[in-house]
């Protein structure tokens, strides 16, 4: 295989050291710090606000609400999120009013005082009572806010609603299939889990320059969801470079910036807020909570002839946190990817409830959706009496194959994987009385390069260059992978390539870390700059910039998890022994840094399938702190075995295929697939816990 | 109240409330903000710092309660015994970097209380750290390569 060893990160040595500096660890001079006053209740009105003794309190400089910030609202498309609560609040947890002080002990202890008058309203807990005829009205007009995609008479409650093939083709080939599986599944809210809560200081200076640090992802984008928030002109925004203590999809909002900015504006000194990790747990933008029906239409002889998926999930209370256009998830649009299927249609609905708003989380969408079909597909070969493995090699892409969207990949390696994880299987042993079983599950996810811009100049102070990047490092390793390339390209010794995330100011422009996109974007971006660089007759620096989209084959990455659980038939529960993957894997830049995304990845996919749940009942996040949201320890994890499957054709000058979001979709449906493999009991929702497989165990009989 | 603290192997003073935590003492007052908050509440394992030579989470830990006492913090122990930050650096095991203090006092620690830990104890004692980017592969050979050493 062709990988390039000993890469190392060029941020190893701080990060183990401390000397790493994030947005909680930065001290500006003058700083005030936020605290902030927030709504114990899922629906009310908003009656009076009394800051009196918050404000006389010791240290405080200013006790705000939404009458004092000019009631702005933000959002990533539709821009429905207040900044503070205006006259209402739509879930435990939404920021009604701020207090500033000189420290964050005295702005946490003034915001106590703060009494807020409510006279509570309807609460609207999950998608399915939002979505019900007579339901209340979430926001009066949601289809008035900036952005919005949904229109009047849409139906109650709707942040959007996806409608994506062929309906009445596809209920036909149902109607006349010889096989039909028909079964709901459903999935929790959950925390990405990034272990640095949400975090920003602003400072707006005299000249009204605004500065932002912050841990968001996609700085460029925050520019603008700040310009168009505020009112303000993007070239009097800078957003600093700082390094990211995890992300997983939560740290793309502008979250705390657009108030911190307003706070600055008002006191005229820079205003800095992070968030208490119970904090960020009820508020900021877990993962959708979801519903989906799938029906799977098959032949006798196991060829898949039709699917229909239909998912209603709770979006919470603003749709100010989900980026595509659609207002809508990818990963539902794309359910029965994988798979060759004549017809398709799917119809994602995404509900306005009276909860914390819900974001984005490592491949939007997918883990939920391939949950449910990965599921389908095995209570299909059930039904047929077929192997689950032979199932899917008979459906899976070969090349030259058009998806359900009717892309035809570069290459399509799905029965690889299969047969890899399976050839990698070897049965454990289990103690005695437990049932063995294991199960299978298959995704698949492309690498698209996306907009991103790169510098490089000589350096000042040694023989080597200087790689300016507009993209901070969320963990990852992309500012290494810059570093790696380079060098390669070049044909310089690592060590004199030095890279550095830039302001805003600096360069014009990236999507931000996404997608899958990063490694792609840089690796184009890496190459159209080394010839450049190569090219040029002067000492001026070079800049390169990549467009949307970029100008490379269509590429997908397929991914086969294959988990072996042992299972307690007296109480239902569920040991995961060893969750193997087999992955499409092209180049691999930085052997290390691959590895922990796919064991990282395994690892989250691990923790959505048995352990992790926020818990969101009557309109309230009841995990209150991490450990109850029970994330995996070292512990807790299976044996992680990964087979790479080398040797894909990838993208850019480097020849990679996106690994960030292969392995944390497809784990739960393997476990699930592996459960009923052992008892024959089949468990529709997650966490699979002993509770759901000892009461699918008595239904199974 | 002020204390006095052995900090990283120098007499240091704060003046603190009584509920003032080592956490925020540390990263407020006296300017090591390489022990991080997480959770807040104990689980997570970012806040590790030493308290008479054994792990304790900064953030559930009065500072007032270390008057007196040996810390070390992960400027501290990196820096007086090079082996360990170069374990974590040679074995990448991090990735972004906010568990990383934390995995790393807490690896120093194992080496001071279980020499010859195995790697079976090695993933129990790092049970206390939490990480959610790397899948503990890498923390746990770095820690093993770091209990290994003379």
């Amino acid at each position: 295989m062709a990988v390039t060893t000993g890469a190392g990160r060029l941020d190893g040595r701080d990060k183990a050291t401390g000397a790493t500096r994030y947005v909680a660890d930065l001290v500006l001079p003058g700083v005030l710090h936020v605290a902030v006053v927030r709504s114990p209740l899922p629906h009310a009105e908003i009656g009076a606000v009394d800051g009196t003794a918050a404000a006389a309190a010791p240290g405080v400089v200013g006790v705000f609400t939404a009458a004092d910030i000019g009631s702005p609202h933000f959002g990533r498309r539709v821009m429905d999120a207040p900044v503070l609560a205006v006259d209402r609040v739509r879930y435990v947890g939404e920021p009604v009013a701020a207090v500033v002080a000189d420290t964050r002990r005295h702005a946490e202890r003034a915001a106590a005082l703060v009494e807020v008058e409510y006279r509570e309203l309807p609460v609207v807990a999950s998608a399915a009572e939002a979505t019900a005829a007579a339901a209340p009205d979430v926001h009066d007009a949601p289809w008035d806010y900036p952005g919005a995609v949904v229109k009047q008479g849409d139906g109650p409650n709707l942040q959007s609603v996806v409608r994506h093939g062929d309906e009445d083709a596809t209920a036909a080939a149902l109607a006349s299939a010889p096989v039909v599986v028909d079964a709901v599944y459903t999935t929790p809210a959950g925390h990405q889990g990034y272990l640095e809560p949400q975090g920003c200081v602003a400072r707006v200076g005299p000249d009204g320059l605004v500065e932002v640090w912050i841990n968001n992802k996609s700085p460029y984008r925050l520019v603008g969801q700040l310009a168009a928030s505020l009112g303000l002109e993007p070239d009097r925004i800078v957003v600093h470079p700082v390094p990211i203590g995890g992300d997983f999809g939560g740290k793309g909002s502008p979250m705390a910036a657009p108030l911190c900015v307003s706070l600055s504006r008002l006191t005229g000194r820079p205003c800095r807020l992070v968030l208490r990790y119970s904090e960020d747990l009820s508020s900021t933008n877990p993962r959708h909570p979801t519903t989906m029906r799938v029906r799977l239409g098959a032949d006798r002889d196991g060829r898949l002839l039709a699917l229909r998926f239909d998912s209603l999930a709770d979006g919470g209370a603003y749709a100010a946190f989900k980026p595509i256009a659609s207002v809508n998830l990818h990963g539902m649009v794309e359910a029965g990817s994988p798979y060759r299927l004549p017809h398709r249609y799917i119809e994602s609905r995404i509900a306005y409830t009276t909860t914390v708003p819900k974001g984005h989380a490592r491949a939007p969408g997918a883990p939920q959706a391939t949950f449910a079909v990965e599921s389908a597909m095995d209570e299909l070969a059930a039904r047929l009496g077929m192997d689950p493995v032979e199932l899917r090699r008979r459906n899976v892409l070969v090349d030259g194959d058009p998806n359900p969207d009717g892309v035809v990949w570069a290459e399509a390696r799905g029965r690889q994987v299969l047969d890899a994880a399976v050839t990698a299987l070897r049965p454990r042993a289990v103690p005695a009385g437990w049932r063995h079983g294991w199960g299978i599950s298959l995704y698949d996810r492309a690498t698209a390069p996306g907009q991103t811009s790169l510098r490089l100049r000589d350096d000042p102070d040694r023989p080597g260059v200087v790689a300016e990047v507009p993209i901070p490092e969320t963990g990852t390793g992309n500012h290494t992978v810059v570093r790696e390339g380079l060098a390669r390209l070049l044909g310089l010794d690592r060590d004199l390539v030095r890279v550095v995330h830039v302001p805003t100011s600096d360069l014009p422009g990236d999507a931000g870390v996404g997608g899958s996109r990063v490694t792609a974007s840089l690796s184009e971006a890496v190459e159209r700059a080394a010839a450049a660089w190569a090219a040029r007759t002067d000492r001026e620096p070079v800049m390169v910039t990549l467009d949307a989209g970029g100008d490379s084959t269509r590429v997908t990455s397929f991914s086969a998890q294959i988990a072996q659980v042992a299972v307690d038939p007296e109480t239902g529960q569920v040991r995961v022994l060893e969750v193997i993957s087999a992955l499409d894997v092209a180049e691999v830049v930085n052997p290390a840094a691959h590895r922990m995304q796919i064991d990282g990845g395994t690892a989250m996919g691990f923790g959505f399938a048995v352990l992790e749940d926020l818990r969101i009942e009557d309109g309230q996040v009841w995990a209150g702190n991490l450990g109850d949201f029970r994330m995996p320890t070292a512990h807790d994890l299976p044996q992680l075995t990964t087979v790479l499957v080398p040797g894909g054709k990838g993208v850019g000058a480097l020849n990679v295929k996106q690994i960030g979001e292969l392995t944390n979709v497809p784990t739960a449906a393997a476990i699930a697939n592996a459960v009923a493999a052992a008892t024959g009991a089949r468990v529709r929702s997650v966490p699979v816990t002993a509770e759901a497989v000892l009461s699918a165990m008595e239904v199974a009989g | 109240m002020k204390i006095s603290l052995n900090l990283n192997g120098e007499q240091v003073y704060a003046d603190v409330e009584a509920d003032s935590l080592l956490l925020d003492t540390l990263r407020d007052q006296l300017g090591l903000t390489g022990t991080k908050e997480g959770c807040g509440v104990g689980v997570c394992g970012a806040c590790s710092v030493l308290v008479g030579g054994n792990p304790v989470s900064s953030c559930l830990y009065l500072a007032a309660m270390a008057d007196g006492a040996d810390v070390w913090t992960v400027e501290g122990l990196t820096a007086s015994d090079p082996d360990l930050a170069d374990a974590f650096v040679e074995c990448e095991g991090m990735q972004c970097g906010i568990c990383t203090p934390g995995q790393v006092v807490a690896a120093a620690a194992l080496r001071r209380h279980h020499p010859g830990a195995s790697p079976e104890e090695i993933r129990r004692w790092m049970s206390g750290n939490l990480c959610r980017c790397t899948g503990y592969g890498t923390i746990i050979e770095a820690v093993e390569r770091y209990v290994g050493r003379d």
